[in-house]
Order: structure tokens, then C-alpha cells, then sequence
């Protein structure tokens, strides 16, 4: 095996980024085929000649020659040794956050998959499988979409679900879309306190529309939606829908939400619903949404940095042609025999075209089978007492973070479940995280726009969440640091 | 080869429970959560033990195609191998175990692997500014036509520039990002396969936003008038989109950025040899001109000196198209693979790749027509029209390849070819496969319109009824359930 002198002449692993631009300046070695190109060069040359050509280069004499390229610039091949020092070389340069106490949450979650779930990824036939457009050759796949559909459907009480989107804010994207043609109108409702990203991504998903999004106001002291406001807007003319979300953007729960559906009329209601959530309350169908969406990646997915994520989504059945994304249908086969299949693909792109209800294609199917899969392997008691032992730390790690002073936990005045909101009276709140980090302890999220411009009106807010990997060490642990982290800060007592 | 997929009769996993297992009780109240809000019935799922559940789908993952087990040759697919290496990189703890949220000290390391693989993808592709954020390829669309948008409304242009053209090869996700994207869209008319330059420049004018081109495009053929399309549309004060599906073709011969174009997505789950995994996840990318670059989604990746942050102070920026960087897990797959490829491996994926499909092209060629030219790139189109004199369709032949152990090509699909099936043999496939191919193909084309019709026979199921799928909608257990409780 030849060793590219990039990585020869390396001083190893640490401080300097010693394979920087291994990809780009690397001196080219003798290029070598990488070994997941099949054949020797006898064999090509053999395919050549059977088609009356004698060089390779004939085969682009169709692309004319002021669009042709000399060198990319790029470096030369690596074998798979260095692939893999290489990039376990910059991967060292991470600091997971299982050496940490971990506190992150929000809509992507830290959770733990267990090995089973992780089994089934790697099963090639699904992980390297197409989308089952030949249903009679992904039966595995259709069905066990087909199982997840029904897993979202009873989660939420709503009526059909389809096969995924791809994150939890592009289907709160879609939920709008959707809302404006079931319902007259130019203004949607969103909760003020909703994650800046997933406004940012709305804003951009109505962007073609020329529709209006509003804020809807919270009572600061319970962060809990304003319903007169929301009744007044309606009664106003013109909401095509109101979306709110559950745990809401503060991690909390806010009971107003059961009578939501009652302001609003026949307005379309969007719930963006965490699926632990839905373990242990109410569905949402049954207090009035008509379409619920959600982040799917703490059902079975690691974070990976925020990608791959699962958008789930669920509507009732007369929107359904409405709606977007694949959707698994059960049939027959020629036989009799059950089968499964994709179904009201007239609503998609690639029949229905610049009238689709969506452009999505790719979607996030093996992400759809790690949830059903993990769902069935903690079971419905199982997902339950997740929930109710994460609330249970929850509740731990706010008294313990309530009398340090300089800190307000729960910055709210409102039910929660596995998360809340963490006010910090002094400094910021990314000066106060940032010195968690170096005591070993990733305390939250900071909630606030980080753009230039943005407006941050709730001040220094983070988010705080409890999984599985929180126990009362790492609570004691989060205090003590926090008591350190602030004791330096200006104005301490 | 004689083939036959498992069949198992697998019943879906809520009727694994035993018949007398005692139904789940309503979860307790959570301490704090208003009585109102308690889940009044529990989850209705099965409680099973893990064997249960890895069995059923085990099982299920048996009575399923994938890249290991057979050849997808899938026009504008892409199906290549997907490296094993890369699946055992992206599970490390130094990938997987990290929340998008975790302070940028503590991600430096993947931020340099998307700072990198960003450069290369620059590189590859010739235009300067690139983002890893979208979650697909028509995301990407979509998120570029929002970036042409933001241009135009900067430029006081857009209430006029409502159009976007499309020749009619073009992927239907383009005219649906188009549409989503607030443009009406207008279909230009191909010759031979090709856009015809004389319609486009008729086509164009003050309300053309951009031209949305795939090249070459999904009749497998070099868009050779690529110099005057690009010339054209910018004439017209319009830019020039690169759908990037068919890169596998051009790597290292030519790029978007050469050819005149102003923003490209590329699909890392086709070129970039990261799994479809039944359909996704895939990720995209951004790459844009200098231009179009500000536009782009925040946060950027930016380095200074040795350390790595994420920019927002992008004034022009779109904004956000999703949660978090973009597909992260897929990116670092995709950097495996160009790692593992360097120049002259990215040289030797489209030679190999346009070489599999002209091969294969000649081989097939002698069994239906192809409507075109026949140089191609890494793709071949041919016409099931004579199968119809038999009372045969192009969806029969497709069913009778998986009794042959292959996937089934792209089929109807371009429509401007009567019963078209679009194929592909990635780089990956060996010469043996091709011909293993070839030979079915012939099999097929030659076996009988009562076998073709009757196909398939060795898959887990028979051919599936997609009429009575629409007619019924069992859609969940819940319509299933409903059915059953009331019999037609």
C-alpha cells in the first residue's frame, strides 16, 4: 500500500491539522483504482472495443471542448486505512457529548438507541434499498412504513400519517402549506415563543406564497399563548391556520392548548407534538388539531449534528389529497395475498409536477423505520416511563438549579415535562453555558436568534433537558458548576 | 440465475402480541401536568420482547431489494455501492454523539469535515460558495429558487421575473420547487433529447427568472449547446440552475461553474455514494456563484487560522431551510468517499460510468430502439413501443427483470419517450453484472406476453393491485381495523 507523503510527512494526530489539505494539495502518487471500482484495466478496455472505440476519451467527444476542465485541484486516493485515520483524526478534535453531563434538548434529543434498533439499521436490505417504487421488491420497507404510519396516527389521534419529511421544522413548513389550501386566507398564526430556526424555516416555506406570518403573544409570566389575542385576530378575517406547539418553544406545557381549537373555529389547527410527549398526554387529535407534525430523531436516531432528523406528519382524511409526501397504502397482490405499496401518488411531483402538493422526492424513510422500530422495542409502558422518569429529573434538576442565585428555574411559572427554560439574571446566557462547558457540564441551549438582527426579546434564555444519561451525579454536578459559573460574574452578591 | 425473495407470511407487528397479553394500563400522571392533559388510554402497541421485534424485522428486511443483494440499474438514480467504512465512520461517538447545539469548541472537528467537504464540492464543481444544509436534492431546489427569489427582490426585478423554464426532461421536482418557490413555470421542447436552443431564445425574456437544466440530461445525453443555453439565459437577465442528479457523468471533464452556470444542488446520496436507505435520508448541496453566494442558508462554516465557527452574519441570507447544518451524518459519509477517490478516482467513476452505459446501451440496443443519438453519458433511454404489438407494456418488462434478481430501471420516465425505461449502471457494477444484465434482459424481452404479464413470481408478493390501494385508502391499522369492523 502506497502512503500519500501528505500523510507520510504528518506530524500525527493533535494540535495542527496535518491532513488540512490532503484533498487539495497533496503531491498526486500513481493513481490507484479505488478498490469499489470493479474490473482491471483489460476489462474496460475490453467494453471499449466491443463498442468499436479505442480510448476512453472518445466516449465525452460530446462535450465540447471550451467547457472542458483541467485539473480539479482535488488530491490523490487514499486506501482505507487512511480514509479512516484521516477522518478519525478530525473526529478526535470533537468533544462528544457523552463526556459530558448533557443537558441539550429541544426538539433533537440526546437519547439513547438501543443496540436492537441500530441492528435493524444496518440490515443492508433496508440502508441500501431505493424508494419502493416496485412495491413487489420492498415489501419489507412498505410494511414497516406502513407500521409507522399507524404508529403516528395513534400517537397523535389524527387520521392518516405519511411516510416522513425530512425534519420536524420543513413539516411545520408543509403543515402551513397545507393549511392554505384547506382554508381561505393570507395570515398564519405562530407562537412568539416557537425555536427561531423553525420560524426562520416557515418564513421560508411560505416564501412563495405571499401570505403573512404572525406572533402570537405569551403571558410572560406562565409563557402560555394568548387566546384572546388569537380570537381576536381570527374574528379579524383573513387566519388560514394557527399553529402551537407541545412541549411549546419554552419546554413547557400549556394547558390552554386543550381550548385552542375552540377559539379558532374551523380555522386549521397545527400541532407540533414531541412524540415522548405523546406517550403520556392527551393526543392531539382529540383536542382539536388537524394536522400534527413533529421531530422523529429521538425515536431510535442518534443527533449526528443535527442530521439525518425524521419530520413526522399526520392530517385528517378529507385533507388528505391535500397533503404531502409518500404515503404506504395496504392492498392485495395478484394472489389475494396482503401487500403494500405507495398509494395517492397523483398528489406528488413527479406525475403531478408543477401541481404537486409538495416537491419533496427523497424523504427520510430509514429514519421512519428506526422510530417504529425503536417505539416497539421500549414498548408503550416502556415510552411512558421514559417520559415520567425524565420529568421526574426534570423536576430534580430545577430545584437544584432554583436557589442558586443569579438563575430563574423554571424561568416560567408552568407545567413541563423532560425540559424548561433557565433564565440567567447575570451575564449572558452563553457566557454562563460556555463556563458550564469548561467544568465539564453542556447545561443547554441558548434560545435566542443568533442573527446579527435579530430581535431577542426574552433576554438570556436557555434551554435545559434531562435523558437518560442524567442522573442525580450529573444534576450535583450541573448545580456546582453553576453555583462556580456565576459566583464570578459582575454584580454578584 | 434462478432468484427467489423471501417470503414470509409476516403479519404486521401489532398482531405479534400474544391474544392474551393484558392490555397496556393508562400511564400515570406525570407530577405537575394538568389532570386535562393525561392520555386517558395508553399507546395502543404491542409490548414485545426484543427478540419479537428483531425477528419481525428481520424478516421484514428479507422481503427487501437493496444495493448489496442486487443491481439497481436506475436511470438518474445513481444506485452505486454504498462503502462499508463510511457507515462504521459516521456511527463513531465523534460523529453521532453530537447535539447541533453543543458550543462550537466542542465540534470543531465537524465543522472542519463540512468545511472540507464544502472545498472539495467547490472544486468539483466550480462554483465557489457551497452549503451542505439541504436535506435533499429538491430541497436544495428549493432552497436555490428562494436564493434566485432573494437576488431578484434585491434587484427591484422580481415582481417582474415570475418565470422559471424548464426543457420537458427536466425531473418533476423541478416545476414543484418551482411552483412552491412562488414562479410559474413553462416547459421548453426538446429535439433529439436535447433542449432546442431556437425554443429557448423565443422562450426567454424580461420575466425569466432562471432555467432550471439537468446536464446530461435524463435521456442520458450531453446538453452539447450548453455554451449558447447559458448565453441565452443570461442574455435574458436570467440564471442558469444545475440539477446536479447526473453528476456521476462529468466528474473531472467538466462542472457547472465551467459550463456558465449560476447555483447547482447536488444529491450526495447519487454521486457521493451515501445510502438511499428506502428513500431517504439523502442530503443536498448549495453551490453557488459569487453572486448568488450571500444568499445562501446561515449558518456558514468559516474558518480562521486553525479554529472553525458558524457564521449568521449573512444580512442577504435566506435564512434557515431546516434544523441544524444540514445532513451531517451523510456529509461525513460523502467525505469518506471523495477522500477514498481523490482526482483521478473521481476521473475514473464517470469514465467508468459513461463506459458501463454505453456498453450496455449497444448490448440492449439490439432488443428495443433507443430514440436518440447514441453516445451517452452515464445513461441510456429505450422505447418499449414495439413490446405494445404483443400486448406487452414497458411496466410488464419492468416486473419481469425482478424475477431475474434485478431492481427494474426508471420506467416512463422521460415522458417525451413512448413506454421509456431509463437505465443506469453505476461505476460500481463490474462487467459481469453488466452482462448478467444484458442476458436477462434478452430473457425477458423474449419470454412470452401470458409470462410477462404474470410477472413477478419470485418476489415476496405477486403483482401488487395499486388500483384497489387507492380505491380502499387503508392507509393505517386504524382503516384496517375500521374495515374489518364493518364488512362491505
Amino acid at each position: 500500500m502506497t502512503v500519500p507523503r501528505a500523510l507520510a510527512d504528518s506530524p500525527g494526530v493533535g494540535g495542527a491539522s496535518p491532513f488540512v489539505d490532503d484533498l487539495a494539495s497533496a503531491p498526486s502518487e500513481v493513481p490507484h483504482v479505488p478498490r469499489w471500482i470493479p474490473d482491471d484495466a483489460e476489462t474496460e478496455a475490453s467494453l471499449l472495443k466491443e463498442i468499436g472505440l479505442t480510448n476512453a476519451e472518445e466516449l465525452f467527444a460530446d462535450i465540447p471542448r471550451k467547457v472542458r476542465l483541467g485539473r480539479m485541484g482535488l488530491g490523490p486516493s487514499h486506501e482505507e486505512p487512511e480514509i479512516v485515520r484521516v477522518v478519525d483524526t478530525i473526529l478526535a478534535r470533537n468533544r462528544p457529548y457523552t463526556g459530558f453531563a448533557t443537558f441539550l434538548g429541544g426538539r433533537i434529543a440526546p437519547r439513547f438507541v438501543p443496540a436492537a434498533v441500530d441492528a435493524i439499521l444496518l440490515r443492508s436490505e433496508f440502508y441500501t434499498s431505493y424508494t419502493p417504487y416496485q412495491p413487489e421488491a420492498s415489501q419489507g420497507m412498505l410494511q414497516a412504513l406502513f407500521e409507522f404510519q399507524s404508529l403516528w396516527v395513534e400517537l397523535t389521534g389524527l387520521d392518516a400519517a405519511n411516510a416522513s419529511l425530512y425534519d420536524g421544522a420543513t413539516a411545520a413548513g408543509e403543515a402551513l402549506l397545507l393549511s392554505r389550501r384547506i382554508h381561505e386566507g393570507n395570515r398564519f398564526l405562530v407562537p412568539a415563543s416557537l425555536p427561531w430556526e423553525e420560524k426562520s424555516v416557515l418564513a421560508n416555506y411560505a416564501a412563495g406564497t405571499g401570505i403573512r406570518i404572525e406572533e402570537i403573544p405569551f403571558d410572560p409570566r406562565t409563557g402560555r399563548l394568548d387566546l384572546d389575542w388569537i380570537r381576536t385576530q381570527v374574528a379579524g378575517g383573513g387566519v388560514f391556520g394557527v399553529l402551537a406547539d407541545v412541549p411549546n418553544g419554552f419546554g413547557h406545557v400549556d394547558e390552554g392548548l386543550l381550548d385552542l381549537k375552540a377559539t379558532i373555529g374551523d380555522v386549521p389547527l397545527t400541532v407540533v407534538a414531541d412524540p415522548l410527549a405523546l406517550a403520556v398526554l392527551e393526543p392531539p387529535g382529540q383536542w382539536g388539531a388537524d394536522i400534527v407534525v413533529g421531530e422523529g430523531q429521538g425515536f431510535g436516531a442518534t443527533p449526528s449534528f443535527g442530521g439525518p432528523l425524521l419530520g413526522l406528519f399526520a392530517c385528517r382524511r378529507e385533507h388528505l389529497r391535500f397533503s404531502p409526501g409518500r404515503i404506504v397504502g395496504a392492498t392485495n397482490d395478484a394472489d389475494g395475498r396482503p401487500a403494500y405499496t405507495l398509494t395517492l401518488q397523483t398528489r406528488e411531483q413527479h406525475i403531478r409536477r408543477s401541481r404537486a402538493t409538495s416537491n419533496i422526492c427523497t424523504n427520510q424513510s430509514l429514519l421512519a423505520l428506526a422510530f417504529v422500530v425503536y417505539a416497539t422495542t421500549v414498548g408503550p409502558r416502556g415510552l411512558a416511563d421514559l417520559e415520567r422518569s425524565l420529568s421526574e429529573k426534570a423536576r430534580t434538576l430545577a430545584s437544584a438549579l432554583a436557589g442558586i442565585d443569579g438563575l430563574r428555574a423554571p424561568r416560567f411559572d408552568a407545567p413541563y415535562l423532560h425540559e424548561f427554560t433557565v433564565e440567567v439574571a447575570r451575564g449572558t446566557a452563553t457566557g454562563f453555558l460556555d463556563r458550564l462547558r469548561r467544568k465539564k457540564v453542556l447545561g443547554g441551549h441558548p434560545l435566542a436568534d443568533p442573527r446579527p438582527n435579530a430581535s431577542n426579546p426574552l433576554g438570556e434564555v436557555f434551554l435545559t433537558a434531562t435523558t437518560e444519561f442524567v442522573s442525580d451525579k450529573e444534576i450535583a454536578k450541573y448545580a456546582k458548576a453553576a453555583r462556580a459559573a456565576l459566583a464570578h460574574v459582575p454584580g454578584s452578591p | 440465475m434462478t432468484f427467489r425473495q423471501a417470503r414470509y407470511d409476516e403479519p404486521p407487528v401489532w398482531e405479534l402480541a400474544a391474544p392474551t397479553a393484558t392490555p397496556t394500563p393508562p400511564p400515570a400522571l406525570v407530577p405537575g401536568i394538568p389532570e386535562r392533559f393525561r392520555r386517558r388510554k395508553a399507546v395502543d402497541w404491542p409490548e414485545l420482547s426484543e427478540l419479537e421485534v428483531v425477528r419481525h424485522y428481520t424478516r421484514l428486511s428479507q422481503m427487501n431489494f437493496g444495493i448489496d443483494t442486487v443491481a439497481y440499474p436506475l436511470g438518474s438514480c445513481t444506485m452505486k455501492y454504498n462503502p462499508k467504512v463510511s457507515e462504521q465512520l459516521a456511527r463513531r461517538d465523534g460523529a453521532a454523539a453530537l447535539h447541533p447545539y453543543q458550543p462550537v469548541e466542542t465540534v470543531q472537528g465537524a465543522l472542519e469535515i463540512l468545511w472540507r467537504l464544502e472545498s472539495t464540492l467547490a472544486k468539483v464543481t466550480g462554483l465557489p460558495e457551497v452549503s451542505l444544509q439541504p436535506a435533499a436534492g429538491a430541497h436544495g431546489e428549493y432552497a436555490a429558487l428562494l436564493m434566485v427569489r432573494a437576488y431578484f427582490q434585491e434587484r427591484g426585478e422580481l415582481a417582474q421575473r415570475t418565470e422559471v423554464l424548464l426543457p420537458d426532461t427536466a425531473h418533476g421536482t423541478n416545476p414543484a420547487s418551482a411552483h412552491m418557490a412562488g414562479f410559474t413555470t413553462r416547459e421548453i421542447a426538446s429535439v433529439d433529447g436535447c433542449v432546442d436552443v431556437a425554443a429557448l431564445k423565443a422562450a426567454v425574456n424580461e420575466r425569466t427568472a432562471a432555467f432550471m437544466l439537468t446536464n446530461p440530461n435524463t435521456a442520458g445525453l450531453f446538453e452539447s449547446e450548453i455554451g449558447a443555453i447559458a448565453e441565452t439565459v443570461h442574455g435574458a437577465g436570467g440564471m442558469l440552475y444545475y440539477d446536479g442528479a447526473n453528476l456521476n457523468a462529468i466528474l473531472g471533464v467538466t462542472n457547472p461553474g465551467r459550463m456558465g452556470f449560476d447555483v447547482a444542488h447536488l444529491n450526495l446520496h447519487k454521486t457521493f455514494a451515501t445510502p438511499h436507505g428506502g428513500g431517504g435520508p439523502g442530503a443536498g448541496v448549495l453551490a453557488a456563484t459569487e453572486t448568488l453566494g450571500p444568499y445562501l442558508p446561515v449558518p456558514r462554516v468559516v474558518k480562521r487560522g486553525r479554529a472553525y465557527r458558524l457564521d449568521y452574519d449573512r444580512p442577504k441570507s435566506i435564512g434557515k431551510i431546516k434544523t441544524g447544518y444540514g445532513n451531517f451524518g451523510l456529509d461525513l459519509r460523502a467525505y469518506a468517499f471523495l477522500l477514498a477517490h481523490g482526482e483521478e478516482g473521481l476521473r475514473h467513476i464517470s469514465r467508468r460510468s459513461v463506459l458501463n452505459a454505453n456498453y450496455l446501451g449497444a448490448k440492449l440496443g439490439k432488443f428495443l430502439p433507443r430514440p436518440f443519438r447514441t453516445l451517452v453519458k452515464h445513461e441510456f433511454l429505450l422505447s418499449g413501443t414495439p413490446l405494445k404489438a404483443h400486448g406487452v407494456r414497458t411496466l410488464d418488462l419492468a416486473k419481469r427483470l425482478l424475477d431475474e434478481g434485478y431492481h427494474a430501471p426508471t420506467v416512463y420516465f422521460p415522458s417525451l419517450v413512448d413506454e421509456a425505461l431509463m437505465i443506469e449502471f453505476p461505476e460500481t457494477e463490474s462487467r459481469r453484472e453488466l452482462d448478467g444484465f444484458a442476458a436477462a434482459f434478452e430473457r425477458a424481452v423474449h419470454d412470452t406476453p401470458e409470462h410477462l404479464h404474470a410477472a413477478p413470481q419470485a418476489t415476496s408478493v405477486r403483482r401488487v393491485d395499486e388500483v384497489l390501494a387507492a380505491r380502499q385508502l387503508h392507509l393505517s391499522r386504524k382503516d384496517v381495523r375500521a374495515a374489518s369492523a364493518q364488512p362491505s
